[in-house]
């Protein structure tokens, strides 16, 4: 890591924006930084493309007054623009803050008047109602920019303009004053605040995480010193940019190493997407690697016998190459040679229907995930990296890395962050990469942030060589009545592993025992009914059927066996309704809020206990 | 016990799967209808149960026997009077025949009863008779389909879109009669429609179709009051803050 008078310098470069314009200024129209699928097509966007597109929107919005330090908000989905916006707003000194695109307009009115948004960019027609049914509450709010204007000609209306229609204006400027652009980028300084993000609360409203630019230029030193990451490379972009995951790898390492970002059609194409694109390094939440392993399983299931016998023979060699891995240790060349020709034959083909055969590491993190997938993408012969972080320290701070992992831990600590435990077993954290506090909040900042050490609220545990295992979130542990500690997230991770079950939430502090309400796999278990003559009509009736609590029950029961009896399931219940993510009981990422659903489900919840 | 249940039916087109698991009832003396898009796989479920296609898997059960993959002639017999699509009366057959040929699975004595029963409730066919049904207009066809169901005696009619091409005054006629077949006569009838608020209005019970599944299914009171079939299927649609909304809210079906 690079250190300039005590700021993280990367190229010379101590802020993003001076970063930006070294990458659009080196490799200009020879190197593609991003690609976007446009009904069906991926098109690309050089670097000179990208620093254009940038330069406009942000002299654009120079010309509309954007002063250092005014808030811009983006609700959008993971789309070009978005990165354009982004770095416009960036380097001409403003602050963006991603809204989510699922956002209802009740929260897009707390983000903008939370934010004191001035400038407001919206995706397309939809983006931009919400924001509109909503307009006389937002007094800060001046001018909204409409990325995507399909159903939209004829608009009037004095405070909306197409995002071309900022281009122009910031051609227009850029042309009467040519060094506004490079002053504004050479004024940026380390500890100027350079993104907002919005972080859920364990208690009221979300709060508004500060990252400055002397955040992110550490946090890309960081993932850049853990892992290999080339200009050559490929990543896929699906994740949306409102969250700091995809913010980091897809807009900042981007930048960082110049590797390609090709952002997917839409989140319902994914799949075909990361088949198309074969990423070389690919990051994802939980959700998304149980997916592609439920749907391996559900495939095998319709496999021929030979099949699955090459499949299980395969993934078991798998399985024994990936212990030597792991431990470090040459693999035997039997053992090697075993492994070769059955991947050639079967596990190539996995990984190719899955789009991650050309991946050299997977990367998970966001939540928790059970440490027998991780296992399983190993076996696959794909290594599978587990890292841990939080918005308030900008992203990553332990990190399982090429040669020193231990599959269940989520690593040690990266480089130049310090992790440590306090007296309640609580995780603390302290690097240049925490961030400066909360806007507009002393009093929560002031209770995260003591004395530099940001207080994660997670429990864990680190080992004698320094791995941090993570027990639960603090406020998630179960006491039950008998007085027990529990935590819900080891047994949740298990049952998840079931392709049956989406998500489900254990239930049963201060109760006499453990419950859970259990979301289960719509296409897996309406196939399990098909092929068993369960006749149902909706979602709500198939949850209902005798069988499918008996499928569900099957699969509880399985994993109670690995636990302590105090620790296992007695009463479960079915979430009845297809959830959507615009429903509050999902997080943007389509796992289930706990608290949420603990409040909303309480009579659920009650009946479980009433039974007994 | 149900008159007819249909149970995790799928029916294929070739290599086209129409209906991916479809489960449905109908009780004695009840409308059911169906709604959906257009390729929703309505129409399909009408001629899997009548015996037109034969489902790849599940089971159609009439009257507490199983009626899967019995030909269409053998269901007919039992008591299911199916009325397709766009009518398909024989246009070079008076109305008179037409009607005739409905009752073909029956002794010819009783005749004339039945006649009078359907001129009774189309007289614009009585005055007709003796014409070729090719010359009758959309709507008068349409009665005579729904007649020659009639012959059979049938105690569930399945009815493929009776409104189809009709005039507004004359689709509510048929929805008229159709709601007193079941009150006169306690006929059964599931019933396939595009114009949902007439099917909501006359039946009691609806299933909701969308890409060979059942998406969503209640009384029909019920129905008319979620807010996707309102703004799906009733057209009553939110107009937005703009008073013109393109964009669509996703369906969640509840």
């Amino acid at each position: 890591m690079e250190m300039n008078e005590n700021h993280t310098a990367i190229d010379g470069c101590v802020t993003i924006p001076e970063l930006f314009r070294k990458r659009v200024d080196d490799l200009g129209a020879s190197k593609v930084a991003l690609r976007e699928k446009d009904l069906g097509i991926w098109n690309e966007y050089t670097w000179q493309d990208y620093g254009e597109h940038a330069r406009l929107a942000g002299t654009g919005l120079l010309a509309l007054g954007l002063a250092r330090g005014d808030i811009c908000s983006i609700a959008a989905e993971a789309v070009k623009e978005w990165l354009f916006a982004d770095l416009g707003v960036i380097c001409a000194g403003g602050v963006t803050n991603g809204v989510y695109p699922t956002d209802s307009s009740t929260q897009v009115e707390y983000l903008i008047n939370d934010s004191g948004t001035r400038f407001y960019f919206a995706e397309d027609e939809e983006q931009l109602d919400k924001v509109l049914a909503v307009r006389e509450r937002t007094p800060t709010l001046e001018k909204i920019i409409i990325f995507d204007m399909e159903g939209l000609r004829g608009l009037d209306d004095p405070m909306c303009m197409s995002f071309d229609e900022l281009l122009d204006i910031g051609r227009a400027y850029d042309a009467a004053h040519p060094a506004a652009w490079d002053r504004e980028i050479d004024r940026a300084r380390p500890d100027d605040l350079m993104i907002l993000t919005y972080t859920s609360g364990t208690t009221g409203p979300p709060k508004g995480a500060m990252i400055s630019q002397g955040n992110v230029m550490f946090m890309m030193a960081t993932m850049t010193d853990s892992y290999t990451v080339f200009n050559s490379d490929e990543q896929l972009g699906f994740l949306p940019l409102a969250h700091v995951a995809g913010r980091m790898f897809y807009t900042f390492l981007g930048i960082t190493v110049s590797s390609v970002v090709n952002l997917v059609e839409s989140p319902e194409t994914l799949v075909q997407d990361l088949q198309e694109v074969s990423p070389t390094v690919h990051f994802a939440v939980p959700r998304v690697w149980e997916k592609q392993f439920s749907a391996v399983r559900i495939m095998l299931k319709e496999a021929t016998a030979l099949g699955r016998f090459a499949y299980n023979l395969a993934l078991a060699a798998g399985e024994r190459r990936a212990r030597y891995l792991k431990a470090n240790q040459p693999v035997p060349l039997p053992l090697g040679l075993a492994f070769f020709c059955l991947d050639r034959l079967v596990l190539k083909n996995v990984r190719r229907m899955l789009g991650i055969d050309s991946c050299r590491w997977l990367s998970t993190a966001a939540a928790p995930i059970a440490p027998d997938l991780i296992d399983w993408y190993w076996a696959l012969g794909k290594p599978m990296y587990e890292v841990y972080g939080q918005t308030e320290c900008s992203g990553i701070a332990t990190a399982n890395l090429p040669g020193d992992c231990r599959i269940g831990s989520v690593g040690k600590a990266t480089p130049g962050t310090e992790v440590t435990l306090s007296a309640d077993n609580e995780i603390l954290i302290r690097s240049p990469g925490v961030i400066q506090g909360y806007w507009n909040k002393p009093e929560q900042t002031a209770d995260t942030f003591v004395q530099g050490w940001l207080h994660t609220g997670d429990v864990g545990r680190i080992d004698d060589d320094g791995f941090v295992y993570l027990i639960d979130r603090m406020k998630d542990i179960i006491i039950t009545a008998g007085g027990k500690n529990i935590t819900p997230s080891e047994i949740e991770n298990q049952l998840k592993f079931s392709p049956y079950i989406t998500d489900a939430v254990v239930v049963g502090d201060r109760r006499p025992y453990l419950t859970c309400l259990v979301m289960i796999d719509d296409e897996n278990v309406t196939r399990f009914a098909q092929d068993n003559d369960v006749p149902f009509t909706t979602y709500t009736s198939l949850c209902h059927t005798a069988e499918v609590q008996d499928l569900i029950n099957g699969e509880i029961e399985a994993v109670n066996t690995r636990f302590a009896r105090v620790e296992t399931i007695k009463q479960f219940r079915l979430i009845d309704q297809l959830l959507d993510p615009e429903d509050d009981e999902l997080t943007p990422t389509q796992k289930l809020k706990r608290k949420v659903v603990n409040e909303k489900y309480s009579d659920l919840i009650d009946s479980m206990y009433r039974a007994a | 016990m149900a008159l007819l249940t249909v149970r995790n039916v799928e029916t294929y087109y070739g290599p086209i799967m129409a209906i991916r698991g479809v489960s449905l009832e109908v009780n004695d003396g009840g409308i059911v209808a169906v709604l959906g898009a257009n390729g929703a796989g309505k129409t399909t479920v009408l001629k899997t149960v009548c015996g037109a296609m034969d489902p790849r898997k599940g089971t159609v059960d009439f009257h507490g026997r199983e009626i899967t993959g019995l030909d269409p002639d053998r269901v007919a017999k039992l008591g299911i009077g199916h009325v397709p699509e766009g009518r398909e009366v024989f246009p070079f057959l008076t109305v008179e025949e037409n009607l005739v040929v409905g009752a073909f699975s029956r002794k010819r004595a009783d005749f004339s009863d039945d006649l009078e029963m359907v001129y009774g409730y189309f007289p614009v066919l009585a005055g007709r008779r003796r014409q070729p049904a090719g010359f009758l207009s959309g709507g008068e066809q349409q009665m005579l389909a729904i007649g020659r169901a009639l012959m059979l005696r049938p105690k569930l009619m399945l009815l493929d879109e009776p409104s189809l091409g009709l005039a507004p005054t004359l689709a509510q006629e048929i929805a008229t009669i159709v709601a007193r077949l079941r009150s006169e006569r306690q006929m059964a009838i599931l019933l396939v429609e595009q114009n949902a608020r007439m099917a909501l209005d006359i039946s009691d019970y609806g299933y909701v179709m969308e890409t060979g599944r059942i998406v969503m299914e209640d009384t029909c009171e019920r129905l008319k009051n979620a807010t996707d079939i309102q703004e799906f299927y009733l057209g009553m649609k939110d107009r937005g803050v703009r008073g013109r909304r393109r964009w669509k809210q996703r369906k969640t079906w509840r």
